[in-house]
């Protein structure tokens, strides 16, 4: 045993400086960093980027009948509306919106998205063109309208190949950060910014 | 033996099966090729029609479990609001039923009109022409609950240039019988 | 020794030759992508089951649109561009649905989906023989409408499949920076 002690010793101290080497790796690229950073507050006057979109909050208010943008609701229901102006910042139409803002107050129920302009239902926004859209939640009957809407705005990041079909696209995503808008009432309240 | 002998055998056995590997690969590759392409094969020829069974005029063909006759192919000249130098043609089929499980016998049914050079037209709806209570078309006679020995009457309607109207034919492909699908001829072929 | 070297050389010889095939090698979109067929406006692209021929560009800062017998007037931040094309099938009978716009820069513009009730718009069904005239409708910033592209294919997945590339060439700017030909509202009621 003695006399391998010497090779013994040099494996040792080749695996152990491999597995230091290695961790120290995945530190310099972000593994021990990524899972304990705050959730980012943002400002709700302003702009948001996401990786695909670049959001403008404008107002949110509660409504009810013709002032939905059409949206197909159950007769007499109040809803959420909340008005933001969105910029396709990528290369390609899309409509890749659903998921960019989540209400975590408000009911879980999807909401509906409708381009302002004509009351179109979910259309494909084009790209470095500003469109000013309408997300609209459907309240629980009987259930009084809360006085702030607190969103969390999702951000997916760009694969030039993903795993499955080596094909470009957007995918992981990961909250960028919260914010809380007042809620009016009736389609009359201001834009918070300009 | 000398040692030169050794090396020489050593070297025959060498020379010997690499010549059989070679040999081995004008079998290996196709037999590689048929087995990577099997699956790609089977799909090719369940979804297209490729082989036509040429049916005489006035003949009735068993296919897709049913007996299947064509009885008429005509033009529908003089209409208005049609693209111009195209006419509509009907062709009408009359199918005794064998098999009542057209569901899944008749699944994808695909009538056709081909012309002498291949292209294929399949139906319009640019067209509606009135027809009596009991023709309809090859799909939603897929769902009409037809039982064994009924007959039906399918008529299916084309819009087709003009000057392909002398040597049209019409055709039926299933997906239970792809490949092969039904080319009719007509009287004067 | 003339050995050893000789060795290291065509070792160093295959290092850059696989890096070369490594490097050079299309990436997986496009050797799967479609096979573009390309031309110019007034030319027929001929692809492989379809033919297609851009006759011409109509730029407007709004649209008239009949719905349900209620005249729209659709709006836009850029400018909408109506390029008319007409369509032959070759072959067999088929439908022609997708179609967008590429802009000098490289955006890709699809059609507009605020239209789905006007005439004349993909898809279009074409049958061998018959041709047939579509509008296809974009709605683009107005420095993405000179030195544009057409890109025209049969259905949304076209992996291998023939797509019409048809450069619309160059659009005179007018002062305000949209197109010099805009009209104030273009009526899409009109037949094509």
């Amino acid at each position: 045993m003695f006399e391998n002690a010497g090779s013994r010793l040099k494996a040792w101290l080749v695996a152990g400086i491999g597995t230091a080497a290695a961790l120290a790796l995945a530190g310099v690229l972000g593994a021990f960093g990524a899972r304990h950073e705050p959730m980012q507050l943002l400002a709700p006057t302003g702009r948001i980027e996401t990786g695909q979109w670049l959001l403008r909050p404008l107002r949110a208010y509660t409504a009810e009948g013709e002032n939905l943008y059409g949206a197909p609701l159950k007769p007499g229901a109040r809803a959420l509306v909340l008005e933001v102006e969105m910029t396709n910042r990528t290369a390609k139409s899309s409509k890749d919106y659903f998921d960019v803002l989540q209400a975590t107050v408000d009911p879980s129920s999807k909401p509906f998205i409708v381009l302002t302009r004509d009351s179109t239902l979910s259309p494909e926004l084009h790209p470095g063109m500003p469109e000013r859209m309408a997300y609209i939640w459907e309240l629980p009957g009987g259930s009084a309208p809360p006085a702030s809407l607190d969103l969390t705005v999702i951000r997916k990041t760009y694969k030039q190949r993903d795993n499955l079909y080596g094909l470009p696209g957007w995918f992981n995503p990961a909250p960028a950060g919260t914010l809380t808008l007042p809620v009016g009432s009736g389609p009359d309240t201001a834009d918070i910014q300009p | 033996m000398t040692a030169q002998d050794l090396v020489q055998q050593s070297g025959l056995g060498e020379r010997k099966w690499r010549r059989r590997s070679l040999w081995a690969l004008l079998l290996l590759i196709p037999l590689t090729l048929a087995v990577d392409g099997y699956d790609s094969i089977k799909a090719l020829l369940a979804d297209n029609d490729l082989f036509a069974r040429r049916v005489a005029w006035g003949q009735s063909v068993h296919f897709g479990g049913s007996d299947w006759k064509l009885t008429d192919l005509r033009g529908a000249f003089g209409m208005a609001n049609l693209p111009p130098d195209s006419v509509p043609v009907l062709a009408d089929f009359s199918v005794k039923v064998g098999d009542p499980d057209l569901q899944k016998l008749w699944l994808g049914c695909k009538v056709m009109l081909i012309d002498a050079a291949g292209r294929r037209w399949t139906p319009t709806s640019a067209v509606t022409l009135k027809a009596s209570g009991d023709v309809q078309t090859c799909t939603s006679a897929i769902f009409s609950g037809a039982r064994s020995g009924d007959t039906l009457n399918l008529r299916e309607t084309f819009l087709v240039p003009k000057d392909v109207t002398k040597t049209i034919r019409p055709a039926v492909g299933l997906a239970s019988e792809r490949p092969h699908f039904l080319l009719f001829q007509l009287e004067r072929d | 020794m003339m050995r050893k070297t000789a060795n290291i050389v065509l070792l160093l010889v295959a290092v850059a030759f696989c890096y070369g095939l490594q490097m050079s090698k299309p990436h997986y979109g496009d050797l799967i992508g479609p096979i573009p067929a390309r031309g110019k406006m007034g030319e027929t692209i001929v692809g492989r089951n379809f033919e297609a021929r851009a006759e011409k560009v109509a730029f407007a800062r709004n649209l008239k649109v009949d719905r349900f017998g209620e005249t729209k007037i659709l709006t836009t931040g850029g400018v909408w561009a109506v390029v008319t094309v007409e369509f032959a099938a070759r072959a067999q009978s088929t439908s022609v649905a997708v179609a967008s716009w590429r802009g000098p820069t490289g955006l890709a513009y699809d059609q507009t989906e605020r239209m789905s009730f006007a005439d004349g718009l993909l898809p279009v069904a074409i049958d061998p023989g018959l041709p047939k005239k579509a509008r296809l409708v974009f709605e683009l910033r107005p420095d993405e409408a000179s030195n544009a592209t057409l890109l025209i294919s049969e259905k949304l997945m076209s992996a291998l499949d023939s797509q019409a590339e048809i450069s619309l060439g160059p659009v005179a700017t007018a002062s305000d920076g949209l197109p010099a030909s805009t009209v104030d509202t273009l009526d899409m009621s009109q037949p094509i």
